[in-house]
């Protein structure tokens, strides 16, 4: 309470200072095709202020009345500077990039000296230009192995999509499609995630220092803002790879008014393991592919508001037949999103964004040997609203505020099993339903020229509700009991206060040191079985057994940029707490979770996290690119296991070193490649073995004891640029001028894994022979999953 | 199961190589391991070894090194004490033979040349008898390792047959109906051997039950039920045409041992088959066998109360 206090007067002390003030607001977008744009900023010199649009473009800066020379700078565009008279508050939209075309190398550094200014610590924004020329996996250019490369983020394993920020789990991170929430981003156990970078128009991490206005997850928040297609005309672009091709059609649905985007994805796995697998083999049954679908619209309703519809909708379908046994599997996946978004400008000062949005993510698993068929489905659906306020009262202030609510419905487990007949009791399937709410109000305030805070609290709360069926195990000998709640029946109610600060220092040598702190509540928790992400973990929702996650973070950092703001520097260090932290039982398997409840399975630890975080980014000139390393230890300490002593995570990495570069050697080629070195791994082996019943047994000693072998990798990519002018001669003065080509097109050719190192995945105990023979053998195998592998893609636009 | 367990390998073997490595796995200690068994009408035996190191040798001098002499090993009912006595290999009273062979797997006619030890006693008064509750008792090097488990009621199938699978005429699973008692916990276990007699050597074709490879299963999703299920032919995995893998042949004579045991034991079962069929399986969590001995040993005392069935394989 004392805390919203101090936020209140320091706001209330700034705002009555105010004098004669005069507004300047409005929308900033792209002359080319309409588009908003993201993190433009608006700056007046001789007063030295200026404000950054937001994710929906809009801008708001309150000075003191008077004439201005206003300046507009967005990366990769040259500056513009207007004149502007503000005795009284002006509504001003700009479209960016009229007076020049896309610069180079002599590009104005616009946006570089952000990463020093803003308060923003532990964020990175990633050009989605940028990511698109770094090397691809198997021809897919993916947001999320980009985000895997940056300091601080690691994957799970080979291709996986699953990361891990600063030691936390991979449900730890909260990743929104244009403000609604993505429960799993991978496509085929994790390989490729499910962001089509041609519908994708920014990324922007969070991996510290989160803002209040963010809440649910205690690692990071992912934010995936999509494309809204072209206001001005009708275009496509879309792409053809070695396993999948892509397309994408835009334009307006009412001139720079309104448009539309729509892409889609589709891999041809299906139709290569079809001609590959003859229709006389026992396995014909067998394939995969996945496919998704972007699509957006949007809608200016004038001048002060404008609807957003976005969706996504992606499906992964993968089957498995031997003939032979009348054995056959499927396993259908996929996510649903929606997302439909009100702007209203109540003033130039307040902005409204209203949000509803879906999310509906759903796995099953169907068997059938001869007379016995088994299924298996799990998932989860949510109904959300949210309604966020910014207030821009005066250059020194930013204000935000807002209420979230989410209803969640989970199905973590609901199982049928038949043979012949018989229909087998499997119990009921197991359904939570909850509600999930916040309040917050953060304001970003200048304390004096050199001192920026970032302060805010959140106030989150989460019921369990009925209908619920509780489950409470007896001995294993005995029925177990049975609790039942009826609709509505409130079961558990959890709350907390989550503040959040960030501050930065300006130095006089223009470097600045920042700091950040805060506390989050989780509700949610995957649980996982394996050691490698699959569709089959589960999300979970905090029960009367299965508590929040609580998580606190602080960090501090140092930034400083060099050679006129060309390199970015920054070192970072944090420490993280995290407890009521989720595991299964040592020994649980899934059917463990049929006539159960799962969290009945579930132990609880905690865990904390250290490391600093070197980086070093190079975004102008002819050659770009990162080194960031990390150093860091993760740990975790569980009462019911690895007998209540302290144990390594599975992604505890004491050395995580990327280099990532691109270097343009023309206009039409550019190279790039990006290596990769990571300590390896953590997993259990046994450490012993024992025979009984003439059987060979393994026991486990210490959870994550043995580590693997170190990962690393290099990548590299060509991209050729087919020409984008062609030359003509122009009728009316004879002359030959330039004429952009209607079809433009490059080829991406990239090679993964250059030097074909063989990564461990995982390892295993393999044991073959025989005792009495006097051939048996125990050895340590190691599964690499990807060698070298080139690919190339051809890429176009209309 | 073997097999659903076995998808997701076989999706990334498309691209995926193995090779052997060396690495450290810390964490080696020296555990007791005790493997005893008690059915009805069978005396006790008991196995006593220690646990080996993963890298450690694995020949057979190795193996038979870890076998453990000279425990003090009691087996219990209640009333009834018995000291068991050590019994080696070389060394077996005349007409043990083959039990003992069954019990270790080893060719009865390579027993005299192993030096391998268990614990056992001829008392007719510990045999094993349905109802009654053994307490195990094993002192070795001061430590002492203490267990019980107990002989249930058996359940009888109620039928056994074969049935053809799918198009073939000549080959089938053998099957059985089971009325499952209601209110009750029950497990089972179902192994089986072939009794035709073998042409080449004019014995029957199998001397010992052989296990498949999830032989286990217990009453959680059927209590009370009454219903079909089927098994397969356990000795077709290693020799025999693949499409008949599994299956028995028409004319095959088999005897199906079906037996009951406690909910401890089941729980050892479960696990050991499942980390048998999962051990290194990166997609299932490391499987510990949770024993149900005290003191901090490893290995099971495992009570049975199989009844039998003999099936012809016709239509």
């Amino acid at each position: 309470m004392k805390y919203i206090l101090l936020v209140f007067t320091l706001t209330i002390s700034v705002l009555s200072h105010a004098q004669e003030k005069s507004t300047i607001s409005g929308y900033v977008t792209d002359v080319k095709d309409g588009e908003t744009m993201i993190g433009a900023k608006v700056y007046i010199p001789s007063i030295r202020k200026g404000a950054i649009t937001n994710n929906y473009g809009f801008y708001s800066l309150t000075v003191p009345s008077g004439k201005y020379t206003v300046e507009f700078r967005m990366t990769g565009l040259e500056t513009e500077s207007i004149e502007i008279d503000l005795s009284k508050d002006v509504r001003f939209d700009l479209e960016m990039g009229s007076k020049t075309q896309m610069i180079d190398e002599v590009v104005v550094n616009a946006n570089a000296e952000d990463n020093v200014k803003s308060t923003k610590i532990g964020q990175l924004e990633l050009d989605i230009d940028e990511i698109k020329t770094l090397p691809a996996f198997m021809g897919e250019v993916d947001i999320i192995k980009t985000i895997q490369l940056l300091p601080g983020v690691s994957s799970a394993a080979e291709g996986g999509q699953g990361f891990y920020v600063r030691g936390g789990g991979p449900d730890q991170n909260l990743v929104l499609l244009d403000e609604a929430t993505v429960y799993n981003a991978a496509h085929l156990f994790g390989f490729f995630s499910v962001f089509n970078a041609d519908a994708v128009k920014s990324v922007n991490l969070i991996k510290g220092g989160m803002p209040a206005n963010f809440g649910g997850r205690m690692s990071s928040v992912l934010e995936v803002n999509m494309d809204e297609g072209n206001k001005k005309k009708f275009g496509a672009k879309g792409g053809i790879g070695a396993i999948s091709s892509r397309l994408t059609v835009q334009g307006p649905l009412k001139k720079d008014k309104g448009s539309f985007i729509v892409s889609g994805r589709r891999t041809y796995l299906d139709v290569i393991m079809k001609a590959a697998i003859p229709k006389s083999s026992p396995f014909a049954g067998s394939s995969y592919f996945f496919y998704d679908l972007n699509l957006k619209m949007n809608y200016s309703l004038g001048k002060k508001d404008k609807l957003f519809l976005s969706g996504y909708y992606g499906k992964d379908e993968f089957s498995f037949g031997n003939l032979d046994d009348n054995f056959q599997v499927d396993m259908p996946w996929g996510n649903g999103i929606a997302a439909l978004r009100w702007n209203h400008l109540f003033s130039s000062k307040l902005f409204m964004n209203v949000t509803a949005t879906m999310t509906d993510y759903q796995f099953s698993f169907k068997s059938s040997q001869d007379e016995f068929r088994f299924a298996l489905n799990s998932g989860i659906r949510d109904w959300g609203g949210k309604v966020d306020f910014t207030y821009f009262p005066n250059t020194r202030n930013k204000i935000k505020f807002g209420v979230d609510y989410t209803h969640h419905t989970f199905t973590p487990f609901s199982v049928s099993a038949e043979n012949d007949e018989t229909v087998f009791d499997t119990g009921l399937a197991q359904k939570l339903y909850s509600h999930e709410s916040a309040v917050y109000l953060l304001d970003e305030f200048d304390i004096n020229e050199n001192i920026r805070v970032n302060a805010g609290l959140r106030y989150s709360m989460f019921q369990h509700v009925g209908p619920f069926t509780r489950y409470i195990k007896g001995d294993i000998s005995k029925p177990d009991s049975i609790v039942e709640y009826n609709k509505g029946d409130l079961i558990k109610f959890y709350h907390g206060l989550e503040p959040r600060i960030s501050m930065r220092w300006m130095l006089p040598d223009r470097s600045s040191i920042k700091a950040g702190y805060s506390y989050n509540y989780q509700y949610v928790h995957l649980t996982s079985l394996s050691a490698v992400s699959l569709p089959t973990d589960v999300w979970y929702p905090t029960t009367n057994l299965a508590r929040p996650q609580e998580g606190w973070q602080a960090s501090i950092g140092y930034f400083r940029n060099f050679l006129q703001n060309k390199i970015e520097t920054s070192v970072e260090v944090y420490y993280k707490g995290m407890k009521n932290l989720i595991e299964y039982k040592e020994g649980a398997l899934p059917s463990d979770n049929v006539n159960d409840n799962t969290d009945n399975l579930l132990v609880f630890g905690k865990g904390w996290s250290y490391g600093a975080e070197f980086f070093v980014k190079k975004s102008y000139g002819k050659l770009t690119g990162w080194v960031g390393y990390t150093w860091s230890k993760t740990e975790r300490l569980f009462d019911e296991i690895n007998n209540g002593e302290v144990f390594p995570a599975k992604y505890d990495r004491r050395h995580d070193l990327s280099v990532v570069a691109a270097y343009k050697l023309s206009k039409r080629w550019v190279l790039s490649g990006a290596f990769i070195y990571a300590t390896g791994n953590t997993l259990t082996l046994p450490t012993s073995w024992y025979v009984q019943n003439q059987e060979l047994l393994f026991n486990y000693g210490q959870r994550n004891s043995t580590r693997m072998a170190p990962y690393h990798r290099l990548d590299i990519s060509a991209t050729w640029y087919g020409k984008e002018y062609k030359e003509k001669l122009d009728p009316a003065t004879g002359e030959i001028i330039q004429v952009k080509k209607k079809l433009r097109s490059n080829i991406a050719m990239s090679v993964y894994n250059v030097y074909n190192r063989a990564n461990p995945y995982f390892l295993y105990i393999d044991n073959d022979g025989d005792f009495l023979a006097g051939d048996f053998e125990i050895t340590v195998k190691q599964v690499t999953l990807f060698p070298i592998i080139p690919s190339i893609t051809w890429n176009f636009e209309l | 199961m073997r097999k659903i367990i076995l998808i997701p390998i076989l999706l990334i073997l498309f691209a995926a190589c193995t090779k052997e490595v060396e690495i450290d796995i810390p964490g080696y200690e020296e555990q007791i391991v005790i493997d005893g068994q008690i059915e009805t009408d069978f005396p006790p035996i008991v196995l006593i070894s220690t646990s080996q190191d993963i890298y450690a040798p694995t020949n057979l001098d190795a193996f038979l090194g870890a076998f453990v002499s000279g425990a003090t090993v009691t087996v219990s009912d209640g009333t009834t004490s018995v000291q068991l006595i050590e019994l080696c290999t070389d060394n077996l009273p005349a007409g043990t033979e083959p039990f003992v062979a069954e019990m270790l797997g080893i060719p009865e006619e390579e027993l005299a040349n192993l030096h391998l030890c268990a614990y056992t006693s001829f008392d007719p008064a510990i045999f094993g008898e349905v109802g009654k509750t053994y307490a195990l008792s094993v002192t070795l090097n001061g430590n002492t390792y203490t267990a019980e488990t107990k002989i249930e009621e058996p359940v009888e199938l109620n039928e056994v047959f074969w049935r053809p699978d799918g198009e073939l005429t000549t080959h089938g699973y053998s099957w059985a109906n089971l009325s499952d008692p209601p209110g009750q916990y029950d497990a089972y276990k179902w192994e089986v051997k072939r009794i035709n007699i073998d042409p080449t050597t004019g014995e029957e074709r199998d001397p010992n039950f052989e296990e498949n490879f999830s032989p286990v299963f217990d009453d959680e999703f059927f209590d009370g039920l009454t219903f079909d299920f089927a098994y397969d032919n356990p000795f077709t995995y290693d020799d025999g045409p693949d499409e008949y893998a599994g299956l028995f042949p028409l004319g095959d004579t088999i005897v199906i041992k079906f037996s009951k045991m406690d909910a401890a034991v089941y729980e050892f079962m479960e696990k050991k088959y499942t980390q048998l069929a999962t051990a290194g399986n990166p997609f299932a969590t490391p499987t510990n066998i949770p024993s149900n001995i005290s003191g901090g040993a490893l290995g099971v005392w495992a009570g049975y109360s199989p009844t039998y069935d003999t099936l012809a394989c016709q239509p």
